[in-house]
C-alpha cells in the first residue's frame, strides 16, 4: 500500500523538477549558428553576430590541404606519409637552389636545423582532396612545412574530377622538364668531355 | 447565418443548406489553419527548450513552415504497399480526421459563440473522438507491415481504456453543474479563478489531473505516445502513409491536440467567461477562450519534450490501477462534499480560495526552482576571459 | 502465457535501418505479440577490413585507422594502440611524462563525451528527446577543446608513437578548467530531468539483470560488467600510464531502484563515472609538469619481431590490441578486441521473455556501437 502513494508521490516529484529544467532552458542564450550568414572559419562574424557559446574555428584546424611549391623540396615524404596514397609526385632534377621565404631569410629544414637545399623540382603534385582523411600525417612530415591543412571547409564541385587538386601548371611542368634535359644534356657533354681527356692523357702517357 | 440568408430572401430550407455548407467549410478551414500553426509552434518552442531556435527561414520567424510543409507532401508520391488492403489504407486517414472534426461542431470558441449548442453536448464530444479508435486499427492492419500492426493495436488498447479516466473524470463538472451541454457548464463557472470549476474543491482538482492525464492518452502525446514512438516502431501506424495521406494524419493529430485544449478550457476553466461589465463583447470572450486554450497546448507540448514514455502495460497499469480508483473517489467524494454543504454555500466559496491559493503556492516554489535552474545553466563556458595567450 | 488458442510466433526483423539500434545491427525477433521468445543477432553490417588494412600500412599510418575503429571514442582507441606499439618497441620508458598526462586529459575528455553520448542515446530511445539535445550541447564544447588541441574535432590523430604530436596551448587548459567548472553543474542538472525522473526509473530497473557470474562468463567488459557488481577497472587493476599517480574511485552497480545487474544500474555506472573522470581531469590539471609533448622516434618504426597484447580501458571496457610483428614496416597480423562484441553476445541470453520496447531499453544500456562491433 505504501508502494502505491510512493509511486504518485515520486512521480509528481520527478515530474516537477523536469519540467522546471524545461522551462528553465528556455531562457538560456541559442546556440544555433545561422550558417551562410554567420561564417565560422573566421572567428570575426562569429564575435559580431553569433550569441551562443560555441567557438569558431581555431587557427590549426585540420580543413582542406594546400602546397606552397616555393617552399617544396620534392622530397617526397609526404607521399610516402600518407597512408591513403592520395599524394602523387612525379620530380626532376633541376639547379641547386637555397630555398627562400618572402622576405628573403632562408627556409631551415624543421627537423636538422640546416637550410634546406633543392636538388630536384616537382613535375607533377597532385592532391586527391576527395580521398584524403584529413589524419595530418603529411603536414607533420613536411621538413619545410610547404604543404599544411588550412582552415577551409567547403569545396562543393559539380565532378570527382575536378576534387583532384593539381598544383603543378603545364607551362611549369614544360619548364621544369626542359631544364632537366638542358642539365642532362650538360652533364652528358661534360662527361664526353672528361672521357675525351682522358683518352688523350692515356694516349700520351702509353707513346 | 440562416437569420441572414433568410433575410435576402431565400426560402428557409435551401438557406439552411447553405448556411451549413458555408459554417462548415469555415470551421475546416479554421480546422487546418490551427492544425498547421500548431506544428510550427511546438516546433519553435520545443527548440527553446532545447536551447535552439526552430524553423525561422520560412517567412517572417518561420510561420509559414506549415505550408511549406503541406506543399512538400503534396507533391509527393502516393504509394500503396504491395499486399495492403488497398480500401481500408485509403479510408484510414478518413476516420482519424472525422473524429477530431467532428467534435467542432459543440465546440465553445465563446460564450454564446458555438455552432449547435446540443443538450447532450459532452456526451457527443466524447463518443465522436472514439471514431479515431477505427482510423488507427484499420491504418495499422491494412499496411501489411508487422511493426504499423503492432503500433496499431497498441493504439487501439490505449485509447479504449482511457476512454474511462477521461468520462470519468468529466463525471465531477456534470455533477457540479447538472447539465450535459457546453453551453450550460461555462454558464455554471465564473470568471474569476476561484469560480472555475477546476478550484471548487479538492475532489474537482483530482478529476482535473485524472482527466488531463487521460486526454493526453487520447491524443497520443507522450508520455503516451507508444503508437507512433518514433524510436521502436520508425512511426508506428502510420509508417507505410506518405504524401497527402500522411498529411492528413498529420494534420488531425495536431488539431485533436487543440480539441483537447479547448474542451480542457471550458469544463474546467471556464473557458470564455467575462466579468459583468464586459458581457456585450463576444471578441474579447473568444480572446479569453483562446488565450486560456494556448496555456493548455503549451503545457502539453511541454510535458512532451521533459517526459520519457511508458511502456504498453505499464500503461495499462496506469490507466486501471491508478486512474480509475482515482476518479471513482473524486467522484463520490464530490457527491458526498456537495450534499453536506449543500445548505453552506459559504463553506463552498472558502474551499475554493483556499485551492486557489494552494495553487498558487506550488506555482511560487516552481518558479523559484525554474530561477534556480536558470542560474545553473548560466554558468560560464567558453568565455572571452579564459582566452589565456 | 499457455492457453487452449492455438496462436503462431510473429518473426519480425528489426533491420539493419532502424531508429534506435545505435549503427547498423539487424536482429530476427521470434515474438508472442509483444513478448519476445528468441532474439537472434546479425552483425556485420559494418565491417571494413580494418585489421586486413593494418597489414598494408606503416605503424604511423595506422593510427588514423585506430580512431575510426570507434569514432565515439577516438582518443582512447588511439592510446591503446599507441601503447601497444610502444611496448613492442621497447620504448615505454622513454615516453616523457609530460606525454603522458596530456594523454590521460584528452582520453578522459573523450570518456566523457562518450558516455554522454551513451547516455543521451539511451534517453533519446526511451522517448525523452531533449536530454539528448543537451548532452549534444555540453559535447560541442568538448569537440572545441579538442579542436584547439589536435585540429579535428572526431577523428583526432593526436595520440602517436612515442608522445603526442603537439603540445598542448595555456589556452587549452585555462578553457578545459572552465568547461568542468560549468559541466559538473549542468550534468547534475541533467540527471534530475531523466535518470532520476519516475517513469525512465520504471522502464529500466527489473529489466534484463544480468547476475555477476553470468557477466563474467559471457566475458562483458567496461561499465557493463560493473554494473552487475564487479569491481574490475583495468585503471585501478592492471594500470597504465599515470593512472597509479592520480586517485579515483571505480563505481559499480548496487541495485539502486531494481535488482542488482539490470539495465539501470549499467546506466547509473556511467553516470557516476562521467564524475570520476571530471576528478581525474582537475587533478592532471593540477599536476601536469613542464617538458617535452613527444619522445624521438624515427621516421621508420621498425619494432623488433615478437607480439604483444595490451589492454586499456575505453568507455565501452577493454579493449585490447594483439599486434604480431616480424621486423617489417607493417604488421603482420592486428587483432582488436573490442567491447560491444561481447555485449552483442549476451543479448539472446537476457532479451527472452521481454517486451520489444525492454529491447530497445537493453541495447541502450549496454551501449553497443555498430562500427567498434563490426571494425
Amino acid at each position: 500500500m505504501g508502494a502505491y502513494f510512493q509511486n504518485i508521490k515520486n512521480g509528481f516529484k520527478s515530474a516537477f523538477e523536469g519540467m522546471s529544467i524545461s522551462f528553465a532552458t528556455m531562457f538560456v542564450r541559442k546556440e544555433t549558428v545561422q550558417y551562410p550568414e554567420v561564417n565560422i572559419s573566421t572567428n570575426k562574424t562569429i564575435a559580431e553576430k553569433y550569441k551562443g557559446t560555441l567557438m569558431g574555428m581555431p587557427a590549426n584546424s585540420r580543413g582542406i590541404l594546400d602546397v606552397n611549391l616555393s617552399l617544396c623540396t620534392a622530397c617526397q615524404i609526404c607521399q610516402k606519409a600518407c597512408p591513403i596514397d592520395c599524394i602523387v609526385i612525379d620530380n626532376v632534377k633541376c639547379d641547386k637552389t637555397k630555398l627562400e621565404d618572402e622576405v628573403g631569410n632562408p627556409v631551415l629544414n624543421r627537423f636538422t636545423q640546416k637550410e634546406a637545399l633543392k636538388t630536384r623540382t616537382v613535375t607533377r603534385f597532385d592532391i586527391n582532396a576527395a580521398k584524403c582523411m584529413y589524419c595530418g600525417l603529411c603536414a607533420m612530415a613536411c621538413p619545410t612545412t610547404a604543404i599544411r591543412h588550412t582552415n577551409r571547409f567547403e569545396m562543393n564541385t559539380e565532378s570527382q574530377e575536378a576534387l583532384i587538386l593539381k598544383f603543378v601548371s603545364e607551362e611549369e611542368k614544360a619548364r621544369a622538364e626542359k631544364k632537366a634535359n638542358d642539365i642532362e644534356a650538360e652533364a652528358a657533354a661534360k662527361k664526353a668531355k672528361a672521357a675525351k681527356e682522358e683518352k688523350v692523357k692515356e694516349k700520351g702517357a702509353e707513346e | 447565418m440562416e437569420a441572414i440568408l433568410i433575410s435576402i430572401g431565400l426560402e428557409p430550407i435551401p438557406a439552411k443548406i447553405i448556411s451549413m455548407v458555408i459554417i462548415c467549410v469555415v470551421v475546416l478551414l479554421a480546422f487546418v489553419t490551427i492544425g498547421g500553426v500548431l506544428t510550427w509552434v511546438e516546433r519553435r518552442i520545443s527548440g527553446f527548450m532545447q536551447a535552439r531556435l526552430g524553423p525561422n527561414r520560412v517567412g517572417p520567424q518561420g510561420v509559414l513552415q506549415w505550408v511549406a510543409d503541406g506543399v512538400k507532401l503534396i507533391l509527393k508520391e502516393d504509394l500503396i504497399p504491395d499486399g495492403a488492403d488497398r480500401k481500408l489504407f485509403a479510408i484510414a486517414p478518413y476516420f482519424c480526421l472525422i473524429g477530431v472534426f467532428g467534435t467542432m461542431v459543440v465546440f465553445p470558441w465563446g460564450k454564446g459563440v458555438i455552432v449547435a449548442d446540443l443538450n447532450v453536448g459532452l456526451f457527443y464530444f466524447i463518443s465522436i473522438t472514439a471514431l479515431v479508435v477505427f482510423g488507427v486499427l484499420m491504418a495499422g492492419w491494412s499496411s501489411n507491415n508487422k511493426w504499423s500492426l503492432i503500433g496499431g493495436m497498441r493504439a487501439a488498447a490505449q485509447i479504449v481504456s482511457y476512454e474511462i479516466p477521461v468520462g470519468m473524470g468529466l463525471l465531477v463538472p456534470i455533477l457540479i453543474s447538472g447539465t450535459l451541454s457546453m453551453g450550460g457548464i461555462m454558464a455554471a463557472q465564473g470568471w474569476l479563478p476561484w469560480d472555475w470549476m477546476v478550484f471548487k474543491s479538492p475532489f474537482t482538482v483530482v478529476s482535473f489531473i485524472i482527466f488531463f492525464i487521460g486526454s493526453l492518452a487520447e491524443a497520443n502525446r507522450t508520455p503516451f505516445d507508444l503508437p507512433e514512438a518514433e524510436s521502436e516502431l520508425v512511426s508506428g501506424y502510420c509508417t507505410e502513409y506518405t504524401g497527402f495521406r500522411y498529411a492528413v494524419f498529420f494534420l488531425s493529430e495536431w488539431a485533436n491536440l487543440f480539441v483537447m485544449g479547448g474542451l480542457t478550457t471550458a469544463v474546467f476553466l471556464g473557458g470564455g467567461n467575462l466579468p459583468g461589465v464586459l458581457e456585450d463583447y463576444t471578441i474579447l470572450s473568444i480572446l479569453v477562450f483562446l488565450a486560456k486554450v494556448s496555456v493548455i497546448i503549451f503545457v502539453v507540448i511541454w510535458l512532451r519534450w521533459t517526459l520519457p514514455r511508458f511502456r504498453i502495460d505499464q500503461l495499462m497499469d496506469m490507466s486501471w490501477k491508478y486512474l480509475l480508483p482515482g476518479a471513482f473517489i473524486a467522484f463520490l467524494g464530490q457527491a458526498i462534499y456537495m450534499l453536506l454543504t449543500q445548505h453552506l454555500p459559504i463553506v463552498q466559496s472558502v474551499v475554493a480560495v483556499i485551492m486557489f491559493l494552494v495553487f498558487v503556492f506550488v506555482l511560487i516554489r516552481f518558479i523559484i526552482r525554474v530561477r534556480v535552474n536558470i542560474r545553473e545553466q548560466r554558468i560560464p563556458v567558453n568565455s572571452p576571459a579564459s582566452d589565456v595567450l | 502465457m499457455t492457453s487452449a488458442l492455438k496462436t503462431e510466433y510473429l518473426t519480425i526483423n528489426m533491420g539493419p535501418q532502424h531508429p534506435s539500434t545505435h549503427g547498423v545491427i539487424r536482429f530476427i525477433l521470434k515474438t508472442d505479440g509483444e513478448i519476445i521468445y528468441e532474439c537472434d543477432p546479425d552483425v556485420g553490417y559494418l565491417h571494413r577490413g580494418i585489421e586486413k588494412i593494418a597489414e598494408s600500412v606503416t605503424w604511423q599510418g595506422f593510427v588514423p585507422y585506430t580512431d575510426r575503429v570507434d569514432y565515439v571514442c577516438a582518443m582512447n582507441a588511439n592510446l591503446a594502440y599507441c601503447m601497444a606499439v610502444e611496448k613492442l618497441m621497447g620504448i615505454e620508458t622513454e615516453i616523457p611524462k609530460r606525454a603522458e598526462y596530456i594523454r590521460v586529459i584528452v582520453c578522459e575528455l573523450n570518456r566523457i563525451s562518450s558516455h554522454a553520448i551513451a547516455i543521451g542515446a539511451a534517453d533519446l530511445d526511451m522517448g525523452a528527446f531533449t536530454p539528448f539535445v543537451h548532452f549534444l550541447r555540453e559535447r560541442e564544447h568538448i569537440n572545441d577543446l579538442l579542436e584547439i588541441a589536435c585540429g579535428a574535432r572526431l577523428t583526432y590523430n593526436y595520440i602517436c608513437i612515442g608522445g603526442v604530436n603537439n603540445d598542448l596551448s595555456p589556452t587549452f587548459l585555462s578553457k578545459t578548467a572552465e568547461f568542468l567548472d560549468h559541466f559538473e553543474v549542468v550534468v547534475e542538472q541533467i540527471n534530475r530531468l531523466i535518470s532520476y525522473n519516475q517513469i525512465f526509473i520504471k522502464r529500466f530497473a527489473n529489466v534484463a539483470v544480468v547476475p555477476a557470474k553470468m557477466a563474467i562468463d559471457y566475458n562483458l567488459v567496461g561499465p557493463n560488467l560493473r554494473g552487475s557488481g564487479v569491481k574490475f577497472d583495468i585503471r585501478k587493476d592492471k594500470p597504465y600510464s599515470v593512472y597509479p599517480e592520480l586517485d579515483f574511485d571505480v563505481p559499480i552497480g548496487s541495485g539502486r531502484e531494481g535488482t542488482l545487474g539490470d539495465c539501470y544500474d549499467r546506466y547509473m555506472v556511467r553516470v557516476e563515472e562521467i564524475r570520476e573522470s571530471i576528478k581525474i581531469i582537475r587533478q592532471c590539471l593540477k599536476q601536469i609538469p613542464d617538458g617535452e609533448s613527444k619522445a624521438i622516434v624515427k621516421s621508420t618504426i621498425k619494432p623488433p619481431k615478437g607480439h604483444v597484447y595490451f589492454r586499456t580501458e575505453t568507455p565501452r571496457g577493454d579493449t585490447g590490441y594483439f599486434i604480431y610483428s616480424d621486423g617489417n614496416t607493417s604488421p603482420v597480423r592486428l587483432k582488436i578486441r573490442t567491447g560491444s562484441f561481447t555485449g552483442m553476445s549476451i543479448i539472446p541470453e537476457i532479451a527472452r521473455g521481454v517486451f520489444i520496447a525492454d529491447l530497445v531499453a537493453i541495447i541502450g544500456s549496454l551501449d553497443i556501437v555498430a562500427p567498434e562491433l563490426d571494425r
